[in-house]
């Protein structure tokens, strides 16, 4: 509850044009945002460019913002993700097609998909510890669709709940729960095929 | 597949319940019931495997590192201003002045950045050299004469110096010379037929027809006229002593 307080004072003291506030929100809030839009557009130079263009809004949308409606972090999230999908929309941000087997071929380490992505006894919390398995889930998260792309990372990597979700989305809470469990159904299904091919 | 198996839960309620299940969220009763239909429904089994899996490649995503610029970026673009590493917190009681700059701020956010700056000085460096090179200075802008002859007057003085400068061109005129010279060895027969030049002028008491004709010798020679830049009458030495007489007479006078 101070946190909340203590946030709602630091914005009260932006609006009324204190810089030092608004600094102090942008190191609070740069890495979330950044984090979310990398997650969604699979690009750090894309990442970068959408995270200045969220707080350049948010700068200029402060004002209204409505302490009683939802917390901060709602806010700043429901403002990154509408962006994104006005992004999205404009077709800068499509999903990947190309195949998600082509890129373990093209590092030429002399390991195996199947070594990269996983090993079978460990499963896949350790397979995904390596780089490489990284970048592979992260290509692979990239190939799902958007609104199962968003549900997923709100939720899985952002850890928010599922009703902050639902007013972030704006879609009933049911909604967003069935599009996590599709997006992580269609994820393990995207990487576990990889997986076969290559073994 | 069941849609209703021995455990009385649907595959849809089975479905529903996904979510709470995978997060731990699900008790007693609820929990049973849904336990049991997996072990009834390979569909669902599979779906519950799959989205845990998932979910676990999720969490082993790290959080990335956002760029060292991007904070910098983000201030230099909504309030203009560096970074600090200690945020001073101005007072709440703030001058007129911090108050015009804070209104002005998000104005001009979009040009105080150092792109623009960068443009805008490069415009500015490049307009100053041309008006340098055009012989224009910021000094001469108050005895610049506005009305319409001046700027004609100007606009001659330009073109003329221009011209000048262009003739003086050593480059300009040895091309020059060069393609006379080829149109000469190319086209000598063009030049043969050609009556040959009057061996002297007529001779005219206005002084200013002379002069008139001499500028003209001189500005409108070519490749085809040679002969005509030089007049033969004025290597005659009987027409120098006239000239020579003439001076010596006028002096007089």
């Amino acid at each position: 509850m101070d946190d909340i307080q203590a946030v709602n004072a630091l914005i009260r003291r932006c609006v009324t044009g204190d810089a030092a506030a608004w600094q102090e929100i942008v190191q609070q809030y740069h890495r979330r945002i950044y984090n979310i839009c990398y997650r969604f557009s699979g690009s750090p130079e894309d990442a970068a460019d959408l995270s200045q263009e969220v707080f350049i809004k948010m700068y200029r949308t402060l004002s209204t913002f409505d302490t009683t409606r939802a917390s901060f972090m709602t806010w700043v999230t429901t403002v990154t993700r509408n962006l994104l999908v006005d992004h999205f929309r404009k077709g800068k941000y499509d999903r990947i097609t190309d195949s998600l087997e082509a890129t373990p071929g093209n590092q030429d380490d002399g390991l195996t998909l199947a070594e990269k992505l996983e090993d079978p006894s460990a499963g896949p919390e350790a397979g995904v510890r390596s780089q490489e398995a990284q970048t592979l889930v992260h290509k692979a998260l990239r190939k799902l669709s958007p609104e199962l792309r968003e549900a997923v990372i709100l939720r899985d990597l952002q850890d928010m709940d599922y009703k902050d979700i639902a007013l972030v989305l704006k879609v009933p809470e049911g909604t967003v729960k069935s599009r996590i469990n599709r997006g992580r159904t269609e994820l393990a299904r995207l990487l576990q095929r990889s997986y076969r091919q290559v073994s | 597949m069941p849609s209703e198996n021995q455990s009385g839960m649907q595959c849809v309620e089975c479905e529903g319940l996904l979510a709470e299940a995978i997060d731990g969220a699900l008790h007693g009763s609820t929990l049973a019931a849904f336990e049991a239909h997996q072990q009834s429904c390979p569909a669902c089994r599979t779906m519950v495997e799959e989205a845990t899996a998932g979910l676990h490649w999720l969490e082993g995503l790290d959080e990335v590192e956002p760029p060292r610029h991007l904070v910098h970026n983000i201030l230099a673009q909504t309030i203009g201003a560096l970074p600090s590493e200690h945020a001073v917190v101005s007072p709440r009681g703030e001058g007129w002045l911090d108050k015009v700059k804070g209104r002005l701020a998000p104005i001009f956010a979009p040009v105080a950045t150092p792109r623009f700056a960068m443009s805008f000085g490069m415009a500015f460096f490049s307009i100053t050299l041309l008006l340098s090179i055009a012989g224009l200075h910021i000094s001469d802008l108050r005895r610049l004469d506005l009305s319409s002859k001046g700027i004609a007057r100007t606009y001659s003085s330009t073109q003329a110096r221009v011209i000048r400068y262009y003739d003086n061109l050593r480059l300009v005129y040895e091309i020059e010379s060069r393609v006379r010279d080829l149109r000469r060895v190319a086209a000598p027969e063009k030049q043969q037929p050609e009556e040959p030049a009057p061996k002297t002028q007529p001779k005219s008491d206005n002084r200013q027809d002379q002069d008139k004709n001499r500028t003209n010798q001189n500005y409108s020679r070519d490749a085809s006229q040679p002969e005509l830049a030089v007049s033969p009458a004025g290597n005659e030495p009987g027409m120098k002593n006239l000239t020579n007489q003439a001076r010596l007479n006028r002096r007089t006078a």
